[in-house]
């Protein structure tokens, strides 16, 4: 079986039954349904987390779709505007909660750029190693979760145990196994502790074991593939006018990576990795891309660990953190997707005005135009391969 | 059994019973946030294996668990469904509430959208600390549930009355 | 890579601090060529003519403000003229000062000597590229191609924010309109269905707007406050400590 691009495929079985659907018109008309409405959710074990989704359905196909959100709305942008700027830094870690690190940096970023200072070389680097291992943190349990969903209970486990030693090698260093907090405007909050670089390679190492392992049990099964191969296809301009970024624009072929294509402070330009992205635009290249992904996120971590730099990890701030007035916009290439925050500063100890732009609330806002006309089964597949965290569409 | 009748259990088979109900809990997991992922971890991933408690986590509904787990934020849209959710279980009903915004609000005690502690709605059992709290706290919360219900006085329950722990 | 016109981080500084001694329209021009946001201001200020306000480009990044009358027409020029392909988000800002937000009130340790002291419906302090009323409507548009992004800015009434809706020309605005309706009260004029997107539907008031009373707070003062004792063997005073931890 080749995992290379392929054109897009003809859903044979998805045509046949409708052809035979149409020719038995006997059928269709003693059969015929009244309108049915499904409520999904909003604790669902097919949603991760508390979306809800009320589907209309004409027999088996969804002819109207609509997430209900809001059960996870926390008020994050009112409660930063109460916060101080270090405050803040605890509170989004829990945004995308298991991007958990790469939440902080934008926002740090952008303090950083509004403050004029720069955070140390070797600063950069271990966030950008965190940066990384977010991602795998985050991506692995999607890898697994995906199984779930079409019914295959084993990769979760999988997923479960190898994401166990990015988490140890978080709180060795951070004593967050889940929230971090680790980043300061100006640096970190300590170096990174002894033997950690050795024990992250083989961690790194085993990070990559499972990514084979799952592309052998989970990518080659010929029910993964007809289950996903040509479900939910977005084309690219579609996708981006919904506002669509990440894995899930990759995956339809636009060639867009914050990381390789934005100037950023943190160490992506001293390293080498490829942006993977897929012609398909359905459920499968979704998840093949972000299969990809998390190698990548490996090797770059990999890359980093031999080349980082000594130094010390806090530039010189004040010990009261006050921004200085304006505004900036800030934004990278989280596991998710495209994550930015636009901070409205006027000189306080908290921002003015935090907007908060999460990717999964764009990714998830395509859903109507997405499901309608799809099979149910095929809708917990399409939910599974968009990949959202609750806490990042509804902030 | 006249005992019964008059809402007496012998001491026995009251630990008999109280056994017999804490190896066999099932948990409905109702993940909301961050929690969730650590409950996940706890209950489904080979390094803490929950069922060595006794405990199975995947109950297809909440008509068939002995206990929910309330992991996360639980915000004012998301009270209602947990009430119903926990009329819908059988009784005897446990509750564990974990994490500090289960437990109280957490980080967003301020905010205008989260409810402040699950047990503004519902009665809780036990209350693990932590945000999120590790897999291993929330199995010593189980643990401790597992401690009341085997010192619970089951005939107290069958007459109706709030329940009470015997020692 | 990337594209050359994005500015280094070491540069931004200085166009920060340049932006902030002028106005908003001697910014248009700015020290620094650059070519790629250049041409996007041409493009929208001919198509726009007086719809256009004023533009600045700080730190390497791209703020215009357009009259709201012209707010459909400038984010249509952009996605079909200027390449915006990507639509970012869309939001709003309520101006209005509020010593009790944003840090003031509940943050300085020692209110009685507050360096600047904020009154409440005091002189209004507005962000890039100006502004005139309480209320503005913002969006970000991005494209994929050149690696290049706009900011929107429109100034809405104060009492009757009302916006023509864009979600005839992006789709993913539907959303965002819903939320930005439901946090701050706009109105969007044209969109297919304003209700609520993240708040139960009983929900009163805006929350975003900087007077929606954060009530939790009004109960119970913030139990950080509490803490003021001085951490043993700390020469620095507690209240540092406090707000620097």
């Amino acid at each position: 079986m080749s995992l290379t691009a392929h054109p897009a495929p003809v859903d044979w079985q998805k045509a046949s039954y409708v052809a035979a659907q149409a020719a038995d018109s006997r059928i269709n008309v003693e059969l015929e349904t009244e309108g049915m409405v499904l409520n999904i959710g909003p604790q669902h074990p097919a949603t991760h987390g508390t979306l809800r989704i009320v589907v209309r359905l004409d027999g088996e196909e969804v002819v109207w779709a609509e997430p209900v959100c809001g059960y996870m709305h926390r008020g994050y942008e009112k409660l930063t505007e109460v916060r101080t700027y270090p405050q803040v830094t605890t509170l989004i870690n829990r945004i995308d909660w298991l991007g958990h690190f790469a939440n902080e940096v934008p926002f740090i970023l952008g303090a950083e750029q509004l403050m004029e200072v720069e955070a140390p070389p070797r600063a950069q680097w271990i966030r950008t190693i965190f940066f990384e291992m977010a991602r795998i943190a985050n991506i692995t349990l999607f890898l697994g979760d995906m199984g779930v969903q079409l019914g295959a209970l084993t990769p979760v486990f999988y997923a479960f145990r190898d994401r166990e030693y990015v988490l140890n090698l978080m709180e060795a260093a951070t004593g967050g196994r889940f929230h971090p907090n680790y980043d300061r405007i100006g640096g970190l909050k300590e170096d990174l502790p002894r033997g950690w670089v050795d024990e992250c390679h083989g961690a790194m190492r085993k990070v990559r074991d499972f990514c084979d392992q799952l592309e052998d049990l989970l990518m080659g099964n010929e029910i993964f593939q007809t289950r996903t191969r040509g479900i939910g296809v977005i084309p690219a301009s579609v996708g981006l006018d919904y506002g669509l970024s990440g894995a899930n624009i990759r995956a339809s072929g636009v060639d867009w990576d914050l990381r390789r294509d934005e100037e950023s402070p943190l160490a992506w330009k001293e390293v080498d990795f490829k942006v993977w992205t897929h012609p398909d635009g359905d459920s499968f290249a979704r998840y093949w891309v972000r299969l990809q992904e998390v190698r990548e996120a490996a090797s770059i971590v990999q890359q980093l660990l031999d080349g980082l730099p000594s130094g010390p990890i806090m530039s010189k701030v004040p010990k009261i953190i006050k921004v200085p007035a304006g505004e900036v916009w800030h934004h990278t290439e989280n596991p998710l997707g495209e994550m930015g925050y636009y901070i409205v500063s006027q000189g306080g100890l908290g921002p003015f005005r935090c907007k908060i732009r999460s990717a999964s609330f764009n990714n998830v806002s395509i859903l109507p135009w997405l499901l309608k006309g799809v099979y149910v089964p095929d809708v917990i597949t399409i939910l599974a391969s968009l990949y959202f965290i609750l806490g990042d569409i509804d902030r | 059994m006249g005992l019964i009748d008059k809402g007496k259990i012998p001491k026995p088979l009251t630990w008999l019973l109280n056994t017999s109900r804490k190896y066999s809990l099932w948990v409905y997991q109702w993940g909301l946030a961050c929690c969730a992922i650590e409950m996940g971890a706890a209950f489904g991933s080979p390094r803490y294996d929950v069922m060595r408690l006794g405990v199975i986590p995947f109950p297809a509904s909440a008509r068939q668990a002995d206990l929910v787990v309330i992991s996360g934020t639980v915000t004012d849209k998301m009270a209602p469904p947990i009430r119903r959710l926990w009329e819908q279980m059988p009784d005897p009903k446990y509750v564990i509430s974990m994490g500090s915004c289960a437990n109280c609000g957490g980080p967003y005690w301020d905010s205008y959208s989260v409810t402040k502690g699950v047990d503004q709605i519902i009665p809780v059992d036990v209350y693990v600390p932590g945000c999120p709290p590790r897999p291993e706290a929330l199995l010593e919360g189980i643990v401790l549930l597992q401690e009341r219900i085997q010192n619970e006085d089951m005939a107290s329950r069958w007459r109706g009355e709030p329940m009470h722990v015997v020692a | 890579m990337s594209s050359p016109e994005t500015p280094s981080s070491q540069e931004a500084p200085e166009e920060a601090a340049a932006s902030e001694e002028s106005a908003p329209e001697e910014a248009a021009a700015p020290e620094q060529a650059d070519p790629a946001r250049q041409a996007l201001i041409d493009g929208l200020r001919s198509k726009l003519g007086d719809g256009f306000i004023a533009s600045e480009i700080v730190g390497g990044d791209l703020w215009v403000r357009v009259d709201v009358s012209a707010w459909r027409t400038a984010v249509e020029t952009a996605k079909t003229e200027l390449g915006m392909d990507y639509f970012c988000f869309l939001s709003g800002i309520d101006w209005l000062p509020n010593p009790s937000l944003s840090g003031r009130e509940v943050w300085d340790p020692n209110p009685n000597e507050a360096s600047e002291p904020v009154a409440e419906g005091g002189q209004m302090q507005t962000g890039i590229a100006g502004g005139d009323t309480r209320f503005q409507v913002f969006a970000r548009l991005y494209s994929t191609r050149a690696h290049v992004g706009i900011t929107l800015k429109a100034d809405l009434d104060d009492e009757n924010p009302t916006v023509p809706s864009i979600t005839s020309v992006y789709r993913g605005a539907d959303w965002h309109e819903r939320e930005a309706w439901e946090m701050y009260g706009f109105n969007f004029e044209g969109h297919p269905g304003l209700r609520h997107i993240y708040l139960p539907g009983e929900f009163e008031g805006h929350p975003l707007r900087k007077d929606f009373p954060m009530l939790a707070r009004e109960v119970k003062p913030w139990p950080g406050l509490v803490d003021k004792e001085q951490i043993p063997g700390e020469d620095e005073p507690a209240e540092e400590e406090a707000a620097s931890s």
